[in-house]
């Protein structure tokens, strides 16, 4: 898959016997894929536009796709990915907001060049964004708050972000026996 | 008074202290614990912990909303990735 496509959803079995199908949203708002005009598969084929959708339960939809109009052209897409390109998503409102997409892949840097690693995933536990790293000299994967002191610098262009990772202290004076 | 009330928010004495150090502190610090049954006070906001999630620390900003949460509750123990689409990142 090249970088500048993004998956979008993943279109699932029919739904009733006139060419409407499942289809399962990684979107924030689940039905706002349907406002990102054509979509294609991965090799970039087959062209989807979606004609109508409503929400069945959390980020699973009921689409009816253009030019898909009864149960069996519905199953042989069952299981199709559904990608978008990067230009297709509209640009950020926000300073200091970015695509999840255009984080992952970049090069995290030290303030003076030296290669960190990685980024493998950002992930939100309700506690604002975290960036999973994989280090350049290999191991387990370390994870670095996305924050201004943390994350000085983020530079899309060249595909780098500038760390600068927290010391870390240990907050006992021994670990617990059970957690070493 | 119910029970709970006068018992107050339970604590382990230890992050009071390191919460104390970490603010004297002028650097970037992510204090590391392993008392993820701890509740956050609003002393804690603005500091950032490591959580332990049973592998490896996750790291938690505290802000001003997850006063009286627990840490345990911002440290999954078991991570299920999905996938970024349009989700959007935003650096604090």
């Amino acid at each position: 898959m090249t970088r500048d496509l993004i998956l979008m959803g993943v279109l699932g079995a029919p739904h009733g016997v006139r060419g409407e199908m499942r289809l399962k949203s990684f979107t924030e708002e689940p039905l706002a894929i349907a406002d990102y005009g054509v979509l294609s598969d991965e090799p970039g084929q087959r062209q989807f536009t979606i004609l109508s959708a409503r929400l069945v339960k959390d980020d699973m939809l009921v689409v009816r796709l253009e030019g898909v109009s009864d149960r069996d052209k519905a199953a042989a897409l069952t299981n199709t990915r559904l990608y978008a390109t990067r230009d297709q998503l509209p640009p950020v409102e926000e300073d200091d907001e970015f695509y999840q997409a255009d984080l992952v892949g970049l090069a995290v840097e030290a303030e003076n060049g030296e290669p960190i690693g990685t980024v493998l995933a950002v992930l939100d536990f309700g506690a604002g964004d975290i960036l999973e790293v994989q280090p350049a000299s290999g191991g387990r994967p370390i994870m670095l708050p996305f924050t201004k002191a943390v994350i000085p610098t983020v530079d899309l262009a060249a595909g780098r972000l500038v760390a600068v990772p927290p010391v870390e202290t240990s907050g006992e004076e021994e670990p617990p026996e059970e957690a070493v | 008074m119910t029970r709970s009330v006068w018992k107050g928010p339970f604590v382990d004495g230890y992050l009071l202290k390191k919460a104390d150090a970490a603010r004297a502190s002028t650097r970037s610090e992510v204090i590391k614990i392993w008392s993820r049954r701890s509740t956050i006070l609003p002393q804690f906001v603005g500091l950032t912990f490591g959580v332990y999630n049973g592998q490896k620390h996750i790291p938690v900003a505290v802000s001003e909303e997850m006063v009286g949460h627990k840490f345990g509750e911002f440290a999954p123990t078991r991570t299920f990735y999905g996938h970024a689409a349009d989700k959007k990142a935003k650096r604090r």
